[in-house]
């Protein structure tokens, strides 16, 4: 059985009901549970439950430190930048631990934070800086584009027993899904295919898959019909259904909110070039931002970013080209 | 315990712990001319620290935690931690105590509360901070030391933490050991309050946080002090820095240099740097080991036969670590990608 | 301080209409403090601010209708529509910058104070913070530093008791943001921010020392906040104060008062002064409303210097 909620919700829901199945969950950070009818507050109470102060260093090296003691903290970020001054206990401290330590300590912490919130928060509060994160060794990266799998991503970053980054679009804050009622998982590393297509194979990230399935509906008139993947987490990287879609398609458009260089879309990108080469008829196709900071005026904040338009446009390009190397 | 006072066991105790820890250091640093190429990468030792280190973890239980920095290797010795597997882990074998994987700044024993050291200066703070309070939750009473040094103090995360640890009443305990130094930089050229002549501990009035200043050469004033400490966070009224200053009689670490020129131990800062010979003679004369003993033999604690012995018995224990160590073979290659996820 | 009210006022009624677009962070309540303090700085001292700092840069001197066609996402905004609400600059009038992210302003201004020691100049640097940037890390880096080579930098804390949605007694247990930073030995002082004469004087004093090489500085300006974290934040995080406290309590009805009382200005001049204001403001938003849309092109324009 399913129940209606907004996708911000849906993670509250992962997080709430995780806290009560586990009481090693805490969930603490800057501006939560700070009235007393916060629900988490009246919960769990203000010992699993907590305000911070603005110290990302510091909460995300708490988290550390819990879990090296036993707990599983949750850290509400809020803004993806905001990690940014933290950087150190992201990419250096807690990836590092279980494997510096030859085992011995574990770091089962969810770092959670939103992303991509271009509709005029300007140059310091929209990034989509996920690339940042996907490669680092010890460090999973999930990425919900429903709010189904903010629900089941959530659940499973949780209980995953590693660092997870998990990167919540704001643009998507208030989209409403269907969300499975009770327990529900959605492993990381598993990609969902949802679209089914012969013709081009379309992978799409966060908010931008619900632009992907625009552009198939309208590439449907045009006889054309894509497959449309949706990866969910960034590491672990569900490649091989990408490959085996690539494999059925031949042609591969990728739409990432981040710019080119460092992007999703560019590992990705490497990954079937590297695997898939001789399944591919048209050389990849990445739909990317323009290389700049995020402007705060509303048309050029526009012209920036992937939209319908684009995707539809590079998905004619890649079968416009003759089959390479044949 | 620590309301019990140090008897003569723990006297004793004390006296051990910091020879074992300045005999294993010297062992170390040895390895590096006589058996050149074992030891890689960065190595920073206590040698000079030992009173601090075990005076501070004599006021500990065994159910309290402790995180320090990357110049680790003192406070696992005092906490039982087996040297053997601690120089294999800097030899970087298979059988160390991270199997290899970590090496010197990031030895690890979780069974003995020493929950995982990080290399970057100021990082561990925040997750002493962290692991305290999973502490507070627990509600066992157990209580969390945070080792760092002075050049911490200038992190942000040195800040964050602190006042954190001040508005929850966490049970930590923050041991600032002050050696003036900072690499290649002292104190008063980088610390506000040091160059006023001030005492580093004063910080700590920005978090409401109680703080001490003690003499790090004297393992019974650090025991003391850190001993309240501990009482007033494992009572539930939070957190305390005690400010403890020591110097270390080593340089800041091996020199840094690509594979193919031999590392080794250069000379202290105070002279290559600041040309201070008279400085760093002084601390030789105070160094706290030969201090400490020549104070329990004087007031008949120990007698020189005695303590002679016990030096004795912790020159063979550090001859086999170093055995142990050269002798263990190194992990398979192929290891290498295992431990990336739990 | 009226015109910065007036400004904030229309910027509210635009936001709600849309056409000031994305997240705006109003000062009003605290108009004080920036009429306070820049109107006695110079083009040559730096002023850097944070995500609330429309009334910081009016104060330093910016022109009200670029401030707001910046807003408004037009050509002729301060920075062509680049940068909008939380990323003001007017480098014309020394208005170095605003930030978005909390405490990353601090830093920034001890690097304006270095320069302009290096240069032997007595220019100052002042940032504008609130009491939730002092518990960041990123804070007590600066001080040290400030401390330790002794810049002439004045850091000037709107103390509002909030940080975005919690109280500061959620952040930290010390009340001061003065007692913060007090262990580094910085001059400081804390005023009634609402009281722009307070703050103009004691503010003058740490300008003059800091001018004459006694810095580092910190004004703790204790003040209000009337609006939301920002535009369209409900606030249900506070009590909403009571019309007659805040008739107390506005910084521009207190000088209005004072200055009837002491006969610094006869009863008509506070309300030609609004009245000039909100003229300014209405002109302000019909020049932005003429401005063009910058074209999309400018935004590859401007990704590197020199190009």
């Amino acid at each position: 059985m399913a129940h209606e909620l907004p996708y911000i919700a849906a993670i509250a829901e992962a997080i709430h009901e995780e806290m009560e199945r586990d009481e090693t969950v805490l969930y603490f950070g800057q501006n939560i549970a700070t009235s007393e009818n916060d629900p988490f507050l009246q919960a769990f109470g203000s010992d699993r439950v907590r305000v911070t102060p603005i110290s990302e260093t510091a909460e995300i090296g708490i988290a550390v430190g819990a879990a090296f003691a036993g707990y599983r903290p949750v850290v509400e970020l809020y803004m993806a930048e905001f990690m940014l001054v933290a950087m150190d206990q992201v990419v250096n401290e807690a990836p590092r631990f279980h494997y510096m330590s030859g085992g011995q300590v574990k770091v089962p912490i969810v770092l959670k934070a939103g992303y991509g919130f271009t509709c005029g928060w300007a140059g310091q509060h929209t990034g989509s800086i996920y690339g940042m994160f996907m490669g680092v060794p010890g460090l999973k990266v999930a990425l919900p584009a429903t709010a189904a799998d903010a629900k089941g991503l959530m659940t499973a970053s949780i209980r995953d027993d590693n660092p997870v980054v998990f990167f919540h679009h704001y643009l998507l804050t208030l989209e409403h899904g269907e969300v499975p009622d009770g327990e529900y998982v959605v492993q990381l590393g598993e990609a969902a295919v949802r679209r089914e297509g012969g013709d081009v194979t379309i992978v799409a990230l966060g908010w931008l898959l619900g632009k992907a399935l625009k552009a198939a509906e309208q590439l449907a008139a045009e006889g054309i019909n894509a497959e449309v993947i949706d990866p969910r987490s960034l590491a672990p990287l569900d490649t091989a259904t990408i490959l085996e879609s690539v494999a059925k398609t031949g042609r591969l458009v990728i739409v990432d909110q981040s710019t080119r260089h460092g992007s999703a879309a560019a590992v990705i990108a490497a990954e079937v070039a590297s695997e898939g080469f001789s399944s591919l008829r048209a050389p990849i196709k990445l739909v990317c931002a323009l290389d700049a900071t995020i402007p705060y005026s509303e048309p050029m904040e526009a012209y920036l970013l992937p939209d319908e338009a684009k995707i539809v446009d590079a998905v004619q390009q890649v079968l416009g080209f003759a089959p390479v190397g044949v | 315990m620590p309301d019990q006072g140090l008897d003569r066991d723990r006297l004793i105790w004390i006296f051990t712990q910091m020879l074992r820890i300045r005999e294993f250091e010297e062992r170390v640093k040895r390895t590096f001319e006589e058996h050149p190429g074992v030891i890689r990468g960065h190595t920073h030792l206590a040698d000079g620290a030992e009173a601090s280190i075990v005076g501070s973890l004599a006021a500990i239980g065994p159910d309290d935690q402790v995180l320090t920095t990357y110049r680790c290797h003192g406070y696992p010795l005092a906490l039982g931690t087996d040297p053997t597997a601690m120089m294999a882990e800097i030899y970087g074998k298979e059988t160390g105590l991270c199997g290899g994987y970590g090496g010197s700044m990031h030895l690890t024993d979780v069974s003995r509360g020493f929950l995982g050291t990080s290399g970057i200066v100021a990082q561990g703070i925040p997750h002493a901070t962290g692991a305290a309070y999973a502490a507070q939750i627990r509600g066992k009473g157990q209580v969390v030391l945070g080792f760092f040094g002075d050049g911490a103090s200038k992190q942000g995360a040195f800040h964050e933490s602190l006042n954190i640890a001040s508005l929850w009443k966490l049970p930590v305990v923050y041991v600032m050991e002050n050696n003036s130094y900072n690499v290649v930089t002292r104190v008063e050229q980088e610390d506000a309050n040091a160059a006023a002549g001030q005492p580093l501990a004063i910080k700590a009035k920005a978090y409401s946080m109680p703080s001490v200043t003690v003499d790090g050469a004297d393992p019974v004033e650090v025991y003391e002090n850190v001993s309240e400490a501990v009482e007033r966070a494992r009572s539930g009224a939070g957190p305390t820095l005690v400010e403890s200053r020591v110097y270390r009689l080593s340089a800041h670490g091996n020199i840094i240099a690509p594979p193919g020129i031999p590392l080794h131990f250069p000379e202290h800062e105070a002279i290559t740097v600041f040309g201070n010979a008279e400085e760093f003679e002084a601390a030789k004369r105070g160094d706290p080991v030969p201090r400490f003993r020549a104070r329990l033999v004087t007031d008949g604690t120990l007698s020189a036969e005695e303590a002679d012995s016990i030096a004795e018995e912790v020159r063979g224990e550090m001859q086999a670590a170093v055995d142990f160590g050269l002798e263990s073979p190194f992990p398979a290659a192929e290891d290498a990608v295992k431990f990336v996820y739990a | 301080m009226w015109r910065i009210r007036a400004f904030e006022e229309r910027v509210g009624e635009l936001t709600r209409a849309d056409e000031v677009y994305g997240l705006v962070h109003l000062s009003i309540g605290q108009e004080g403090v920036a009429a306070g303090v820049c109107g006695q700085l110079r083009a040559d001292d730096a002023v850097y601010s944070n995500h609330r700092a429309h009334g910081h840069v009016i104060a330093k001197g910016a022109p009200i209708e670029r401030v707001l066609a910046e807003l408004m996402g037009r050509e002729n905004g301060l920075c062509r529509g680049l940068g909008g609400s939380m990323h003001l600059v007017d480098a014309e009038h020394g208005f170095m910058g605003a930030t978005g992210v909390v405490g990353g302003n601090v830093p920034l201004a001890l690097g304006s104070a270095l320069a302009s020691r290096l240069l032997g100049s007595d220019a100052v640097a002042v940032v504008f913070f609130g009491d939730g940037a002092v518990q960041g890390g990123i804070f007590v880096e600066s001080v040290n530093l400030a401390a330790l080579w002794r810049l002439p930098a004045i850091l000037v804390c709107e103390n509002n008791g909030f940080a975005e949605f919690t109280p500061r007694s959620a952040h930290t247990n010390v009340e001061r943001v003065g007692d913060v930073v007090a262990p580094w030995g910085l001059a400081r002082e804390t005023v009634d921010g609402n009281d722009v004469v307070a703050v103009h004087e004691a503010f003058g004093r740490f300008l003059a020392g800091a001018r004459r090489g006694d810095g580092p500085m910190l004004l703790e300006c204790l003040t209000h906040r009337l609006r939301g974290h920002y535009e369209g934040d409900p606030a249900r995080y506070r009590e909403a104060l009571a019309a007659e406290e805040w008739q107390e309590r506005d910084p521009i009805l207190r000088l209005q008062r004072r200055g009837a009382v002491e006969g610094w200005f006869d009863g008509r001049v506070p309300g030609r002064l609004e009245h000039e204001a909100r003229t300014e403001v209405e002109e302000a938003v019909r020049l932005a409303r003429e401005s063009p849309f910058p074209p999309p092109s400018l935004v590859s324009e401007l990704v590197y210097a020199g190009l």
